[in-house]
């Protein structure tokens, strides 16, 4: 039965059921959670709400400047893409979705958010914070789902540097802090500072989404491959609400016997 | 059984599963006590006629579930827990409670032992699996889970 659930697809309709058992307890478990932020919100002086009010009518200010600008650059963008015969969808649908729960298991990175299987979420979507990339659904239950955060050191993504455009694979060392490029030679021209962005290459991950900044590159003599770390851009950590992406293309993976390790 | 009786069960069960799901913070992450072996312990010690291995099949299933494991490993787990558990059933009975606390912290423990060899043996995951520290945490709990569960389930019949 493990193996059968664990290589093949037949018993999920079975785990998508009892998910739906599940869902008194864990809505009764967040009833501390939800009163604790309930009480932080209210004790909130007056004088705190109107700074925290202030910094967001100046902040959705910068924002909505931004926006314009983005929306001649989309429109200029398409117009592009039309010459070259390519896609026109550039922005992506997103469905809003708070952290309900973190994995207790320390040694991987995963998360409860409180969208499901019947919010439209799927195995493999991508899931955003308002800073960057934070990671995939790997489990859809009924009325929450789990997301593997791109620390997780089972967790690899395909990105690019920003600014010239170079591959690498960004992986997770199970550190909410730290991601390692691997496979990338000496010679790749690979700074401190860079912004790494996701290549959409592997077709889970939506292209052109911030995943990190490069914070350390070391060549060793001798190695074959730089040691490079980078820090994630998405707060993996602090992050309550979160963005689940649907693109055209996201979660979309090639057949598993193409990429299974088959020893 | 009366019917009260059958409804603390599962009020205790209902219970178990909450506090499995409850968020905490990173630092207690390590020290969180298998809350279902818990009361599973309860029922099978306070309620040997009705809660028998036949609760491994449901219970596996939810924690299978909850913690997005292969579906069947917990139920095994469940298995050979409650297998062991009415091994000792007498022995267990007639302990002063700290004897108890010892023999959950081994039979937790072997627990924890066998979820990792079933991970590498079955699906090659080689991640690795918290073995002291639920088996200690949930060991100091059950003096008191046992004393609310006493509480529940002997005094109402």
């Amino acid at each position: 039965m493990m193996w059968l659930d664990h290589n093949y697809s037949v018993l999920k309709p079975v785990r998508y059921a009892i998910g739906y058992v599940l869902v008194p307890p864990q809505k009764v478990s967040l009833i501390p959670q939800s009163m604790i932020y309930w009480l932080g919100d209210s004790a909130s002086s007056r004088d705190t709400l109107q700074k925290q009010n202030d910094q967001l009518r100046s902040r959705n200010f910068i924002l909505e400047n931004k926006v314009q600008r983005l929306a001649a650059l989309e429109v200029e963008n398409m117009e592009l893409r039309k010459l070259l015969s390519a896609s026109t969808k550039v922005q992506d649908d997103v469905l809003i979705t708070s952290v309900t729960a973190v994995d207790p298991d320390p040694y991987t990175q995963q998360i409860i958010i409180d969208k499901g299987g019947s919010d439209g979420v799927f195995v493999g979507q991508p899931v955003l914070d308002a800073h960057g990339l934070l990671g995939q659904v790997i489990d859809v239950l009924p009325f929450s789902a789990r997301v593997l955060m791109i620390a997780d050191n089972n967790h690899a993504i395909p990105v690019q540097v920003n600014r010239n455009g170079v591959r690498a694979v960004a992986v997770g060392t199970g550190s909410l802090s730290q991601l390692d490029l691997i496979y990338v030679p000496n010679t790749a021209d690979i700074k401190v500072g860079d912004t790494l962005i996701s290549s959409g290459l592997g077709g889970r991950y939506p292209a052109g989404y911030p995943v990190a900044e490069v914070t350390r590159v070391e060549n060793i003599p001798g190695e074959s491959y730089a040691t490079i770390h980078a820090k994630p851009t998405a707060h993996l950590d602090r992050s309550r609400h979160l963005l689940l992406v649907f693109t055209h293309d996201a979660g979309r993976v090639p057949p598993v016997e193409l990429w299974q390790d088959k020893s | 059984m009366s019917l009260t009786r059958l409804f603390y069960a599962l009020a205790l069960i209902f219970f178990a599963f909450v506090l499995e799901h409850i968020p905490l913070p990173p630092i207690i992450d390590w020290f969180q006590p298998a809350w279902v072996l818990l009361v599973v312990t309860v029922l099978v010690l306070i309620m040997p006629g009705i809660a028998g291995m036949w609760l491994c099949v449901p219970l596996g299933l939810l924690l299978d579930v909850e913690y997005s494991s292969p579906l069947g490993l917990n139920v095994m787990l469940l298995a050979v827990y409650i297998g062991m558990l009415q091994l000792l059933y007498r022995r267990l009975y007639l302990f002063n409670i700290l004897q108890q606390a010892a023999t959950i912290f081994m039979l937790v423990l072997a627990v924890q032992i066998l979820r990792y060899w079933a991970m590498v043996a079955l699906i090659g995951d080689p991640r690795p699996v918290m073995l002291l520290t639920p088996a200690l945490t949930t060991a100091l709990m059950w003096p008191w889970v046992y004393a609310v569960g006493y509480m529940v389930l002997q005094r109402i019949r």
